[in-house]
């Protein structure tokens, strides 16, 4: 492959990509551009199977006006560029990078300022790799998405950063890898719309409105993620909607409002659902589902502190799913049965049934009242007058009593650590010093001087 | 120094003071003689300023019921035992007052010391003898060196020593020019004290007079109490008030002030009234020695 | 003599000076009071072993990790401080007026040059400092649990709780001198301080949740009537601190945060102070119009 290294100086500020076009122009399809390192402005529109490599020294920016890269052709690599400053009007909807025929490889490169980050249009068996995607700083309502496949089958998608924009979403595409991706602060971190056969795992979502949302797509395994702190509007870690044949495992469901949401999920009559080996623990929720919801398999999933560990939307239980598989049901760190005979499996069920969360399933409002010591009274006088106490909400009938081995991605975290050591040892020494210094008690002073005493009356003589 | 005019003070329909009115210059010291419920204490807390009543008193001219605060600062107050944390030690309670007096920790040792308390510093405040409790509140009441100090009955707990203690104590400060107000009913201690009598009977002044006028300056004056039949103790009480007798009511008899050698007087009026006794009896009799001079 | 020329100059000098003076010897003592007080250890060690207890068992034996946001920790100390925490400083409020003026003290307090007002606000400031001292020793021991067991539910976010909890003590704490200062005695006061700490905790929630289910309140009303609790506002306050919305709480709390946004805080915190000055305010006017001690 002839390399055509340029003898052009380095740009400094103001150069345009009219000169990245000459460039390209001059070289045959196939062949490698290193761009000389600079900020070139303007748009640039490539219709040549080439590769761009800027190596992580060239800034194309659009000045805020349209799609800043257009790529037109199959076979286009780019890499190693910083393009910056698309539009901001939805109706055209601008991006830092569109291609609209595939394959492409987009990799390293970093897109901020852009409404719509990567937009992949019928750009089928391309790969995106490596990105870094920064949104433009408008209200959630307002912002494009940060990468977008549309009817673009049999692509990668991987090791990619977003941040602050709409959602990592798939329509219309299929049999994807969707791998160890990053998507924070944005509105749904991973959204699947009629988009089937799908690996996705080694994900991170966190600090979204909806960790991953998937849509009436079908046969997708979510495997190994980490869904944590998604606790927006919606808040779900992970939500399904009508899709069939879904398999989550082993994912670590974390601190979201809701960990796992499932509405009518599966929806065809034949098919079924796999909820196994998760990790979800410290959501409000742990598993909200409506009540049509069936023919789940929910086993070995580890439900820990979640303030509420399953619940129903709406009216009903969750009675048409399964908790149990071969005899082994899931950990629930509330249970308070026992295991007589040692294999790990709880010989009474469990069937979780709080007054307080039956109570908020006909009456919402009284959420307002949850951490409160009323709630721990209510609980407590169902469980002092068991007339009161509601029909359980599932029942899992071989509940484990150990933790099980998930392969999650829980992770440890001892980050601040050494800070709230630190508050600790303030706080105790600020109140040990006010304790030491107001808590002596004042001594008199021996006599032998035979000054006056000083204030009240003698400071008036 | 200290004047008072229409002093009232009312629990419910109870006139616990009614009327008080004197006036005090400095340098004075003045008795507030009479019984138990006679209304010396509830007198005592309206020129502190520490309760609301009706009329006015002023301290050098402020008023205590409008500056409290201000009249306070210039009264040492000593009540009838000392009130305070009893598990408090000496030294510490004292630094409290003297912060609220602002004076200096060496003024409140030499207020220690001028009590003759020195040293006990590190006692819990429980284990005072009465007397050492009364010098203590005598120590807190000198710490700013006020023109004026207010006692209450401040040796109707103390057992002879303990009075000759605080006797001492206050006798060295009346010497030092300081204005005296304090409560008592025990003649002895009025004699030594004070150059002034206000006689109390419930809750009314019924006389502003001076030691020797109320009891002649003989011998010593003892406190009778006589029990009369029926309820002719009003009637009683002027009868005797005619013969020239201090008397005063309080619901449990009447209490006279009867004179060394003359005891018998008032029997003998009222025998001659017609008014039948039942029962005589002599209150806390003094004792010369015991008093001290 | 120095005091007979320092009256004279004295005549007429209306203001007394030395309010924050007085004010700090009184909270000084206040303090040094409580610190040796049963009470105060005893609460003081329950909520220390009960916070490590909280933290301990939050963190048990799921991994040890912390998150960012809302934790199960945060949620079970929650709890723990909206059951114990008001009832810690409802009972030392209760306990300090009216014990004083059972134990007689109060008289002598008051006949020291010093204003209700002051002992009022020195007694109030003396607890405030007690009680603060008591819970930041509890926190230290918690955050010191949860840094070495798991180390994240963020400093800012924990420091948020603290602050609050002190806010929340300060207010239970003026509502219970109230309480004291409106009562003759002592177990009176401390009666009607564990009833105010049940309707605050329990009987208010559950009869609004009760009236929520019955009358179908809509989200503005329940919302309007739980924050008059000073208990529900602390809770809002923590969670929309730490979380920045109050979603958690439901249909509620998503229309609070909805409709009040970023005034949230300050209208939560609002009502803390409220519960703070008005008691306060109430108990210092209160004091300082009693006819009597």
């Amino acid at each position: 492959m002839p390399l055509f290294v340029l003898t052009m100086s380095a740009r400094a500020l103001g150069a345009s990509t009219e000169e990245i076009a000459r460039l390209i122009d001059a070289a045959d399809a196939g062949a490698t551009l290193v761009v000389p390192p600079g900020v070139y402005e303007g748009h640039l529109t490539i219709k040549k199977a080439v590769t761009l490599d800027g190596d992580g020294r060239v800034t194309i920016d659009g000045g805020g006006e349209g799609t800043v890269l257009t790529l037109l052709a199959p076979g286009i690599t780019i890499r190693g560029l910083t393009i910056r400053g698309s539009g901001s009007g939805v109706e055209r909807e601008p991006a830092g990078v569109r291609a609209e025929t595939g394959p492409v490889i987009i990799e390293d490169v970093r897109v901020e300022d852009a409404l719509f980050g990567i937009d992949l249009r019928e750009s089928p068996g391309s790969v995106i790799r490596r990105n870094v995607v920064r949104g433009k700083h408008l209200e959630p309502g307002r912002r494009g998405d940060g990468i977008r496949l549309w009817w673009s089958h049999g692509c990668t998608v991987e090791e990619n950063d977003v941040a602050g924009s709409r959602d990592m979403v798939f329509w219309y595409s299929e049999d994807l890898t969707i791998a160890r991706n990053t998507v924070r602060d944005s509105r749904y971190g991973l959204h699947f719309m009629y988009s089937h056969n799908t690996h996705v795992s080694e994900n991170v979502l966190s600090n979204n409105s909806v960790g991953v949302y998937l849509m009436y797509s079908n046969s997708i395994t979510l495997e190994r993620n980490r869904l944590l702190n998604n606790r927006g509007a919606s808040g779900y870690g992970v939500g399904l909607k009508d899709c069939d044949d879904i398999v989550v495992t082993s994912n670590a469901i974390l601190a979201n409002r809701v960990g796992l949401y499932v509405d009518n999920s599966p929806s065809s009559a034949d098919s079924t659902g796999v909820i196994s080996r998760n990790y979800i623990a410290f959501n409000e929720t742990g598993l909200l589902a409506t009540p049509i919801t069936h023919a789940n398999a929910i086993s070995e999933n580890a439900f820990v502190e979640n303030e509420e560990q399953a619940a129903s939307h709406g009216r009903g239980d969750l009675s048409r799913n399964d908790f149990a598989v071969n005899g082994r049901g899931n950990f629930w760190s509330d249970y308070a049965g026992f295991d007589h005979d040692g294999d790990a499996i709880g010989e009474v069920a469990y069937e979780p049934r709080s007054l307080f969360f039956h109570l908020l399933a006909s009456e919402p409002n009284l959420r307002l009242f949850i951490h409160s010591p009323a709630q721990q009274a209510i609980e407590f006088t169902a469980r002092a007058l068991p007339e009161l106490q509601p029909t359980p909400i599932l029942t899992d009938p071989s509940p484990l009593t150990a933790l099980p081995t998930t392969g999650a991605p829980i992770g440890m975290s001892s980050k601040g650590s050494r800070a709230m050591g630190a508050l600790g040892a303030a706080l105790a020494g600020v109140s040990a010093l006010v304790v030491l210094s107001l808590g002596r008690a004042p001594r008199l002073a021996p006599t032998g001087h035979p000054e006056r005493a000083t204030g009240g009356q003698e400071a008036a003589s | 120094m200290i004047a008072a005019t229409g002093v009232t003070k009312t629990y419910g329909r109870f006139r616990a003071v009614d009327g008080a009115a004197f006036e005090l210059s400095p340098g004075e010291s003045l008795a507030l003689w009479g019984s138990n419920g006679a209304g010396k204490t509830t007198l005592i807390r309206c020129i502190l300023g520490i309760t609301r009543f009706r009329g006015s008193v002023t301290i050098n001219g402020v008023d205590v019921s409008r500056s409290g605060k201000i009249a306070r600062s210039m009264i040492g107050y000593v009540p009838q035992e000392l009130a305070f944390h009893d598990d408090a030690r000496v030294g510490p309670s004292l630094m409290f007052f003297a912060g609220l007096r602002r004076v200096s920790s060496r003024a409140a040792s030499r207020s220690l010391e001028a009590v003759g308390l020195a040293g006990n510093e590190g006692k819990r405040l429980r284990d005072l003898s009465g007397g050492m409790k009364q010098r203590l509140a005598l120590a807190v009441a000198l710490l700013s060196d006020p023109p004026v100090i207010v006692l209450d009955e401040p040796t109707s707990n103390l057992d002879a020593s303990g009075r000759s203690e605080v006797a001492d104590s206050l006798r060295a400060q009346r010497a030092l020019g300081k204005t005296m107000i304090f409560a008592s009913h025990r003649p002895d201690e009025v004699r030594a004290l004070a150059s002034r009598v206000l006689v109390m009977e419930r809750g009314r002044v019924a006389g502003d007079t001076t030691p020797e006028e109320l009891w002649g300056s003989g011998g010593d004056p003892s406190v009778m109490r006589i029990l009369v039949e029926g309820d002719g103790e009003e009637a009683a009480a002027e009868i005797l008030r005619r013969a020239g007798h201090t008397v005063s009511l309080n619901g449990h008899g009447l209490c006279v002030t009867v004179e060394e050698h003359r005891k018998a007087a008032p029997i003998e009026s009222l025998f001659r009234a017609d008014v039948r006794v039942r029962d005589i009896e002599f209150l806390e009799r003094t004792d010369h020695s015991e008093a001290g001079s | 003599m120095s005091t007979l020329s320092s009256v004279s100059i004295e005549t007429g000098r209306r203001s007394y000076s030395g309010f924050g003076a007085s004010v700090a010897a009184l909270a000084r003592r206040e303090f040094r009071d409580a610190l040796s007080s049963r009470w105060f250890i005893l609460f003081t060690i329950a909520f220390a072993v009960l916070t490590i207890g909280v933290s301990f068992v939050s963190l048990s034996g799921v991994g040890s990790h912390g998150f960012s946001g809302f934790s199960k920790t945060s949620a079970g100390l929650l709890n723990l401080i909206m059951l114990i925490v008001p009832l810690m400083a409802l009972i030392a409020g209760a306990g300090t007026i009216a014990g004083e003026r059972e134990r007689g003290t109060l008289v002598y307090l008051l006949s020291q040059p010093v204003s209700r007002t002051e002992v009022v606000l020195g007694k109030y400031v003396g607890l405030a400092c007690a009680l603060c001292c008591s819970l930041c020793l509890g926190f230290a021991v918690s955050a010191a649990v949860i840094a070495w067991r798991a180390g994240g539910v963020g400093v800012a976010a924990f420091s948020l709780l603290i602050a609050t909890t002190c806010a929340l003590a300060l207010a239970m704490l003026a509502v219970g001198l109230l309480l004291s200062i409106i009562s003759r005695r002592a177990n009176v006061a401390v009666g009607l301080g564990l009833f105010v700490w049940l309707v605050a905790v329990f009987a208010s929630d559950l009869g609004l949740m009760a009236g929520t289910v019955l009358f179908r309140l809509r989200v503005q009303d329940v919302f309007a009537l739980a924050i008059v609790n000073p208990l529900q506002a602390f809770k809002m306050a923590v969670i929309v601190g730490m979380n920045a919305s109050l979603d958690v709480l439901g249909p509620v709390g998503a229309y609070a945060t909805q409709s009040f946004g970023s005034a949230l805080p300050w209208m939560l915190w609002s009502v803390i102070v409220l519960w703070t000055v008005v008691p306060l305010s109430l108990g210092v006017v209160l004091f300082a119009r009693k006819g009597s001690i």
